[in-house]
C-alpha cells in the first residue's frame, strides 16, 4: 500500500476494487450463516463462532482496504473532525477482543489521563486502528514473541509531538528498522515482517495508508516494556476548553 | 411480533435473515427485487421493511420512491441492510432519512443476525401512529 495504487494502473486498481467489494459478499454469507448456526445448534457453537470472528476479520481488512484504495485513487485527505481518542481505542479494544482470545492473546486498554479530542476522521481512524489492531494479534501468537504472556495494549500518551494513540504487544521484533524494511518490501516479498507476521502483514500497510490520508502515519514505538506501532495526532483546538 | 418484509437479492444471506427472524417469533416475506416487493406491500401491509439498496433492475431508492407514493404505505418504518460503504452513502443519507422515512441504515457486512432482529423490535411495532420520517399522519 506504500506505493500509489495508481501505480498499478487505472484497470487494475479498478479490477482490485471490484475484487474486493465482491469478496464482502461471501464474507457477510460465512458470518451470517454461522452466526446463524450459532443459534440453531448449540453443540457446534464454538467451533461457528471461530468461523464468524475469522470472516468478520477478514471483512475489517476488506472494507479497510476498499477505504485506503479510495482515499489514494481519489488523492483526497478524510475530512478531519474532533475526535475522542480515549474512546476510539476502548471501542477498538472491544471489537478486537473475541479475536483475540481466539490466539490466547490478552487485549488491554491504557487511556489513563485525560486527553482532549484530536483531530481525525471517525470512521477511518477506527478502520485504520482496528486494522492493525488484527494484524498485531496475529504477531503476538507467533512462536518468536517472546516468553511472556501474549498481551497487546491499545495506549495512548502526549508527547511535544502530539497525541500518539498506538497498538503495543508482547513480541518483541517489531523494532523501527524492521517496520521500515517492511514498507519497502509491501507488496514485493510474502512475509514483510520476519518474525512478526507469518502472511503479508497486510493489515499495518492498510492501516499505514488511512493514516496517512489524516496527516499520520504509523511508526514504530514502545510502551512500557512492549513494542508496537503507533500514529501522532493533533489535539482539536477548537475544543480545548470545551 | 411484526409482519416482515425483506427486500434481500443474495439468496444465502436471506435464508439466514428469513430463519433468524422467524426464530424471533416474526413472520417474514424474504423478495429478491423491487417489483416483487411491490407486489408483497399490496398483498399483505407488512409492519417494518429491511431492503438492500442494490437490488437487480431497479435499486432500492427507486423503489423506495415508488413505495412511498402509496399512501397507504406512507406510515411503514424502512431500515436500510447495505453492503455500500458508510462513507458513500453518506450523501444519500439525507434523502433516505428525510425524504424516503428511512428509521435506521445498517452496514451489512457488520450488522449481525442480532442486529436485525433488534431493529425489527425496535421499529416494527407501533407504526400505527406514523411515528416514524415520512409518515402520512
Amino acid at each position: 500500500m506504500q506505493q500509489p495504487a495508481a501505480g498499478l494502473g487505472t484497470e487494475w486498481s479498478d479490477l482490485l476494487f471490484a475484487v474486493a467489494e465482491q469478496l464482502k459478499v461471501p464474507l457477510t454469507v460465512i458470518a451470517r450463516q454461522a452466526e446463524l448456526g450459532e443459534m440453531t445448534r448449540q453443540e457446534d457453537a464454538g467451533h461457528l463462532q471461530i468461523v464468524r470472528t475469522q470472516a468478520d476479520a477478514a471483512m475489517q481488512l476488506v472494507d479497510s482496504y476498499l477505504l485506503g484504495l479510495e482515499l489514494l485513487r481519489s488523492q483526497t485527505a478524510l475530512e478531519l473532525e474532533p475526535v475522542s481518542i480515549s474512546s476510539t481505542l476502548v471501542d477498538t479494544a472491544h471489537a478486537l477482543t473475541r479475536f483475540a482470545k481466539q490466539y490466547n492473546v490478552d487485549i488491554a486498554v491504557d487511556v489513563g489521563g485525560r486527553y482532549e479530542p484530536v483531530m481525525a476522521h471517525a470512521r477511518g481512524l477506527r478502520a485504520a486502528l482496528l486494522s492493525l489492531g488484527f494484524g498485531l494479534v496475529e504477531a503476538q501468537a507467533t512462536p518468536t514473541s517472546g516468553r511472556r504472556t501474549p498481551r497487546l495494549t491499545l495506549a495512548v500518551h502526549r508527547t511535544p509531538h502530539g497525541i500518539i494513540a498506538g497498538v503495543y504487544g508482547t513480541n518483541d521484533s517489531l523494532h523501527a528498522d524492521v517496520w521500515q524494511r517492511a514498507l519497502r518490501l509491501c507488496g514485493r516479498a510474502a512475509q514483510p515482517f520476519t518474525g512478526l507476521s507469518v502472511g503479508s502483514g497486510a493489515g499495518l500497510f492498510v492501516a499505514d495508508t488511512i493514516l496517512k490520508s489524516m496527516e499520520s502515519s504509523l511508526k514504530a514505538g514502545t510502551w512500557h516494556r512492549d513494542r508496537g506501532l503507533a500514529a501522532a495526532f493533533q489535539s482539536s483546538q477548537q475544543l480545548r476548553f470545551v | 411480533m411484526a409482519n416482515v418484509l425483506f427486500l434481500e437479492p443474495n439468496i444465502l444471506l436471506a435464508q439466514a435473515y428469513a430463519q433468524a427472524l422467524t426464530l424471533a417469533g416474526h413472520t417474514v416475506r424474504v423478495v429478491q427485487g423491487a417489483q416483487e416487493a411491490i407486489h408483497a406491500a399490496d398483498t399483505a401491509l407488512p409492519d417494518i421493511v429491511l431492503l438492500e439498496l442494490q437490488l437487480p433492475a431497479h435499486n432500492g431508492i427507486e423503489f423506495l420512491h415508488e413505495f412511498r407514493s402509496y399512501p397507504e404505505w406512507q406510515h411503514i418504518p424502512v431500515v436500510v441492510n447495505t453492503a455500500l460503504y458508510p462513507v458513500r452513502i453518506q450523501a444519500a443519507r439525507q434523502v433516505l432519512e428525510e425524504e424516503l422515512g428511512v428509521v435506521d441504515v445498517l452496514y451489512k457486512p457488520t450488522a449481525t443476525l442480532a442486529d436485525i432482529c433488534e431493529a425489527v423490535r425496535t421499529y416494527g411495532a407501533g407504526v400505527a401512529g406514523g411515528l416514524y420520517p415520512g409518515s402520512a399522519s
